[in-house]
């Protein structure tokens, strides 16, 4: 019995020799609980109140979009129009979801346990932020299909109804470029503070702030400053991309100029901004 | 004396956080944003309305009354210490008031400085009154109500944030009716009527406007109160 020396405490315990599930699998699972943690889905009813009361109101309103689409034709009412209306509820949708996903882990003290798991610091990062962009794309998009296919059941032949393909196409790209910047954003805000309340005022103080510098951005005597305007602001940021890029009901892009490509641009580069952010807070948080 | 002691307790749990420096930013904007529209010449027909009533009344305001008001009770409630309030022999009224008289005074002095500043500058001296004299009571009704909020739920940000982001921000601007239940509008209207400048447009009677606001502010007190009589101290939600 004695000859296991060196070893305190070996009961005889089998050991797993078999196959573990790797980097790959836990970054899997963290993006699907994440995707799950937005909704709600798993989580108490108290948890639920907020994801679908924003989930019902865009519906709802997606719902009334494609009745109108239906009777009258004309309305203007586009698939990046639809988005553009639910700015305002994608920001409150961002700010419930966004410290749900980040702050509890950073308030629970459990971001030590994942990091002693295959997965890399910026795996986490990359997994939440993910997470958070397809539960904002799927909260504007599935909307989107569903006026998709009221109008394409309504079609009277098949050119009206690939026009329809051809519409709610980039309609879905737009409001993946909102799910992207709107995730970048929140999230880095939301990893800051440990405390969900104030992860969900910091993000609406950002985004709300933003806005009326616009305002005044568009009122000031020099028209390459106007056209510039709408850079300042998260929403109306993705709104001069999608103006730029899909024209707007009426075809009137003056207001961002020939500045199109360097909307897009910057764009780009605060989402890259974020994620860089969120990665370096993700190194240092796992460190301290 | 026991009023000053918690009063104290309030100011140095709301100041000796870092989570106060989120305060500072945001009214700097609106003297930031006046001071530029100035400098480049704009009329202030142009740009009073985004920055005094856009972000001045209809973001600052709201948002740093939320941060303060939830703070004052809420962040007690959340770290577990105010048992050590509730377990001493006080009436209720003498632990709320403190915190409400704080949580305003600190919403005031925050916005209604920067409101009078970026006032001035638009206009005249009176309008920045006006608008100084519409942050204490948008303070007074705002903190009130959040603070309530604080013990009524476990999430009062988040709903607190409804109240301002879908109540008065989106319905307040399409549906007529809910401005008589919104303090944005009774404090837009408090500072068109002091100083009528034609620069904002309120949408309510300044009756109604004063009215309602000291029914918010004492209603949702009233309310605190008498929720903090029969509190219970609760883990934090799933």
């Amino acid at each position: 019995m004695s000859e296991a020396a060196g070893v305190i405490h070996d009961i005889g315990y089998q050991r797993y020799s078999g196959p573990r599930l790797g980097r790959g699998y836990v970054f899997s699972s963290m993006y699907v609980h994440g995707l799950r943690t937005a909704f709600g889905l798993g989580r108490s009813a108290k948890a639920k109140i907020f994801p679908w009361f924003v989930v019902g109101v865009v519906f709802l309103t997606g719902t009334i979009l494609a009745a109108v689409r239906a009777q009258i034709p004309d309305a203007g009412v586009t698939y990046t129009a639809f988005v553009d209306m639910m700015a305002w509820l994608v920001v409150f949708f961002v700010a419930v979801v966004a410290p749900e996903l980040v702050s509890r882990d950073l308030r629970a003290g459990v971001l030590p346990l994942y990091f002693s798991r295959p997965l890399r610091r910026t795996d986490y990062a990359y997994a939440k932020l993910a997470a958070l962009a397809t539960a904002v794309w799927l909260l504007l998009g599935a909307p989107q299909v569903v006026m998709f296919l009221v109008a394409a059941f309504s079609a009277d032949n098949m050119s009206q109804f690939w026009t329809e393909v051809g519409d709610v196409g980039p309609g879905l790209f737009y409001a993946a470029l909102w799910a992207a910047l709107f995730a970048g954003i929140g999230l880095l805000v939301a990893s800051l503070t440990g405390k969900r309340a104030f992860a969900a005022g910091g993000i609406v103080a950002v985004f709300l702030m933003t806005t009326p510098i616009v305002g005044v951005m568009s009122v000031m005597p020099s028209q390459t400053m106007n056209e510039l305007a709408l850079l300042f602001s998260p929403s109306s940021l993705v709104f001069g991309v999608g103006m730029w890029l899909f024209g707007t009901a009426d075809g009137d892009t003056d207001s961002i100029g020939p500045f199109g490509p360097l909307y897009l641009a910057v764009t780009i580069g605060v989402v890259a901004g974020c994620v860089a952010l969120l990665q370096a807070r993700y190194r240092k948080v796992a460190s301290s | 004396m026991v009023p000053q002691t918690i009063a104290w307790i309030t100011a140095r749990g709301l100041f000796g956080r870092r989570r106060f420096l989120l305060l500072i930013p945001l009214p700097l904007l609106v003297v930031g944003l006046a001071v530029l529209s100035r400098a480049f010449g704009v009329a202030p027909e142009n740009w009073a309305q985004p920055v005094l009533v856009g972000l001045g009344l209809a973001v600052v305001l709201p948002v740093i009354a939320l941060i303060v008001g939830t703070g004052v009770l809420g962040s007690e409630i959340d770290d577990g210490t105010i048992v050590h309030i509730l377990t001493k022999p006080l009436p209720r009224w003498q632990i709320v008031l403190p915190k409400l008289v704080v949580a305003t005074a600190v919403t005031t002095v925050t916005v209604s400085i920067s409101l009078y500043v970026a006032g001035v500058l638009a206009h005249s001296v009176r309008l920045g009154l006006g608008l100084a004299l519409a942050g204490l009571v948008g303070s007074l009704a705002y903190s009130a109500l959040f603070l309530a909020l604080s013990l009524v739920t476990r999430r009062p940000v988040l709903l607190g944030l409804v109240y301002v982001l879908v109540w008065e921000g989106l319905l307040g601007n399409f549906v007529s009716g809910t401005r008589v239940l919104s303090i944005q509008q009774y404090v837009l209207t408090i500072a068109d009527k002091v100083a009528p400048t034609g620069l904002l447009q309120s949408k309510v009677s300044l009756p109604v406007a004063i009215i309602m606001s000291a029914v918010f502010a004492v209603g949702f007190t009233l309310l605190a109160i008498d929720r903090l009589r029969s509190f219970s101290v609760a883990g934090e939600t799933s």
